[in-house]
């Protein structure tokens, strides 16, 4: 970009950044299962001013998920114990994605499997289909195949399902890294090597709460994924780390409910972030967030919002 | 006048306790919000204080359009920390404000006689639909209208002003304190021989012990029956599937439908229910 544009978008700054292969037009995207498949967000939100949807997990056949109650909230954060309820890549392809494909807006299907075949098909079924820009692997789903651990717990497990998924789809593959983990980065490094153009976290941290009058789970599944403000700033460390570990993009994700908030993950090392949980509380946060972000980039004359993404000065923490 | 669902700030005009721990609120919205049909709801939530995250679903139990703005009613119980603070704004603040939202009640062709049945606060969206779907239906088919209204106390019926002339009211209280001694379905149960399964509707709400009675009660009475449910919410828009409730499909096999998007009113044959005791 010349100095000229620089000097002319002081106004309308430039917010388009690239994703491993993947050009949007501002860091904005909608979380998996935080959006549903976009249309139930439509009366709220101006789906073309997004950078990027996300939709719900996808997996090879429909699931049902979990028995009710499958939700509470907790302080600043809500437990969730969906179970990936979905209604499978194929339904997906023939009713969901012809609504998102009306729109300017690029969509990254985000998939998941019991094995590390059933993401590869996933993958496949997806790739052909006209009007996906992007695949998201979520691997924290249970691993059948070794006894349920979470593909996404270990470096060598994430590497193999990254590595398989690569070998079906040209699309920009971003992997989604689960927070339950001693030491993300570790997961990070492995993925980047096995192919990741980038790496999206976090995933909600595991979690519980529990009613004391009747003594029991408050949840059917008894533990679920917390997220929302809650988890912040965990999420914000660990988007840190990674950052600094890896040489691919990051997407930071993790109680975003504000621009400001939203500032904080590019600021230390996100170059795009996802909305979740504050989808439910204000239907239109992604276009306050946005809104935010260009009035903050004007007040401090950032004309690209390349210029802030990493910028984070720790030479002397706390000070002006 | 919209179709959809609009996001705005509605102003309280009136917040006001009407019984022990229950209370009316009465907000301003612009005209250009949709007109709800009875059963439909509302999310709202206080974005000036530091109280819950998620937004509180609440059904509508009155809508008027004036001249320049239309006005809400809402009807409530202080359940916890989200309601207990809608019950202490004053007129003039603000809610963040999203809705109508869901599927309401519909009123089929040809019935003759409605049985609303309410328990507790379930009143509300029972008379939104009586003023808004069944009274002007009256004299056009429906020559009957019951209203089964139950409570554990008598100070805790409400909405005794607004079915007062316009139904025949049959009231019921847990402790005996006013009518019928024994829960709504215990009334309803000594009723329901002598209604005609052919023309006759009921209508439900209320707390999921009265859901689950009127399922066991209207197991063996082929009486249609629409009941309104309540579950935890998030979203309220049918995107993060948390209100899930289990019901029969088409080919008897057991699925999970979304209160918010599906219902919240639903076809109580369809309803599967699980032990009191929970999954
Ligand atoms: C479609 C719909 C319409 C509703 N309409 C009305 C209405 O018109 N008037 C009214 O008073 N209430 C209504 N409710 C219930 C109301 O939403 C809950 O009482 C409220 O969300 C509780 O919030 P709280 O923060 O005060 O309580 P919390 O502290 O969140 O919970 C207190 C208790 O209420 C239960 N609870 C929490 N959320 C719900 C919920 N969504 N539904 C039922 N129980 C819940 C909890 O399990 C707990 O036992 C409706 C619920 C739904 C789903
Ligand atoms: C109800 C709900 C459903 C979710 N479903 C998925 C999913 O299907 N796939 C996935 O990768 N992440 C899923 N997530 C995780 C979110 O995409 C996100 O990583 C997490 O909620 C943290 O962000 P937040 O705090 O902004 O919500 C879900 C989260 C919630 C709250
Ligand atoms: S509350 Fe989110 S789907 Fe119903």
């Amino acid at each position: 970009m010349g100095p000229k544009n620089k000097q002319e978008s002081h106004n309308s700054p430039c917010l388009a950044v690239a994703i491993g292969g993947l050009e949007l037009k501002n860091p904005l995207m909608t979380a998996s299962g935080t959006f549903g498949y976009g249309e139930e967000f439509a009366p709220f939100v101006a789906l073309n001013r997004l950078g990027a949807v996300i939709v719900k997990g996808l997996s090879l056949e429909p699931r049902s998920g979990n028995p009710p109650p499958r939700i509470m909230e907790t302080p600043s954060g809500m437990l969730n114990a969906v179970g990936l309820q979905n209604v499978g890549a194929r339904a997906f392809i023939a009713e969901k994605l012809p609504f998102l494909r009306q729109y300017n807006v690029a969509v990254i299907a985000n998939i998941f499997g019991e094995t590390v075949e059933e993401y590869q098909r996933v993958a496949e079924i997806l790739s052909g289909a006209k009007g996906i820009h992007g695949i998201e692997i979520n691997i924290s789903c249970p691993n059948v195949n070794k006894g349920g651990l979470a593909f996404g717990a270990r470096p060598d497990a994430a590497a193999e399902v990254t590595e398989k998924v690569r070998g079906e789809t040209d699309l920009p593959l971003l992997v989604k890294l689960t927070p339950n983990v001693t030491d993300i980065t570790e997961v990070a490094l492995a993925v980047e090597a096995a192919g990741a153009d980038a790496v999206s976290l976090i995933n909600t941290l595991t979690g519980m709460s529990v009613d004391i009058e009747l003594r029991r789970p408050h949840l059917a599944n008894i533990t679920g994924g917390l997220s929302g403000p809650a988890i912040r700033p965990i999420a914000l460390r660990m988007v840190w780390q990674v950052a600094n570990a890896v040489k691919i993009p990051v997407v930071g994700i993790g109680g975003i409910m504000s621009a400001a908030d939203a500032l904080e993950f590019l600021i230390t090392g996100a170059s795009a972030v996802q909305i979740g949980t504050a989808n439910f509380i204000r239907p239109a946060a992604t276009m306050e967030i946005l809104d935010g972000i260009v009035n903050y980039m004007i007040r401090h004359g950032i004309g690209d919002i390349t210029e802030l993404i990493g910028s984070l000065n720790t030479n002397q923490a706390g000070e002006g | 006048m919209s179709e959809k669902e609009s996001l705005l700030t509605a102003q309280i005009i009136d917040n006001r306790r009407v019984a022990p721990a229950h209370f009316l609120m009465t907000v301003r919205l612009p005209l250009s919000f949709a007109t709800p049909f009875p059963g439909q709801f509302v999310m709202i939530r206080n974005d000036e204080c530091d109280g819950p995250l998620l937004a509180r679903p609440l059904s509508v139990y009155g809508f008027q359009r004036q001249q320049d703005h239309a006005v809400m009613d809402l009807l409530y119980r202080v359940a916890g920390r989200g309601t207990s603070l809608f019950s202490r704004m004053m007129p003039g603040e603000e809610l963040c404000f999203f809705g109508p939202l869901g599927k309401g009640f519909s009123v089929p062709t040809g019935v003759k006689r409605v049985l609303l049945v309410a328990g507790g606060v379930g009143v509300a969206p029972l008379i939104f639909l009586l003023h808004k779907g069944l009274l002007p239906a009256h004299g056009k088919g429906i020559i009957e209208t019951i209203f089964y209204l139950g409570a554990r106390t008598a100070e805790l019926l409400t909405g005794l002003e607004r079915l007062c002339g316009s139904c025949d009211l049959k009231i019921c209280t847990d402790d005996g304190s006013r009518g019928y001694h024994g829960p709504v379905t215990g009334l309803l149960k000594h009723d329901i021989g002598g209604f005609d399964a052919g023309d006759t509707v009921i209508y439900a709400c209320g707390p999921k012990p009265m859901v689950r009675a009127m399922g066991n009660l209207l197991q063996d009475a082929p009486i249609p029956c629409q009941v309104s449910l309540e579950e935890r919410m998030a979203c309220g828009l049918g995107a993060c599937l948390g209100c899930a409730v289990a019901v029969r499909t088409g080919e008897g096999k057991t699925d999970y439908r979304r209160v918010c998007k599906d219902g919240p009113v639903f076809d109580l044959r369809d309803i599967v229910f699980t032990s009191p005791a929970g999954p």
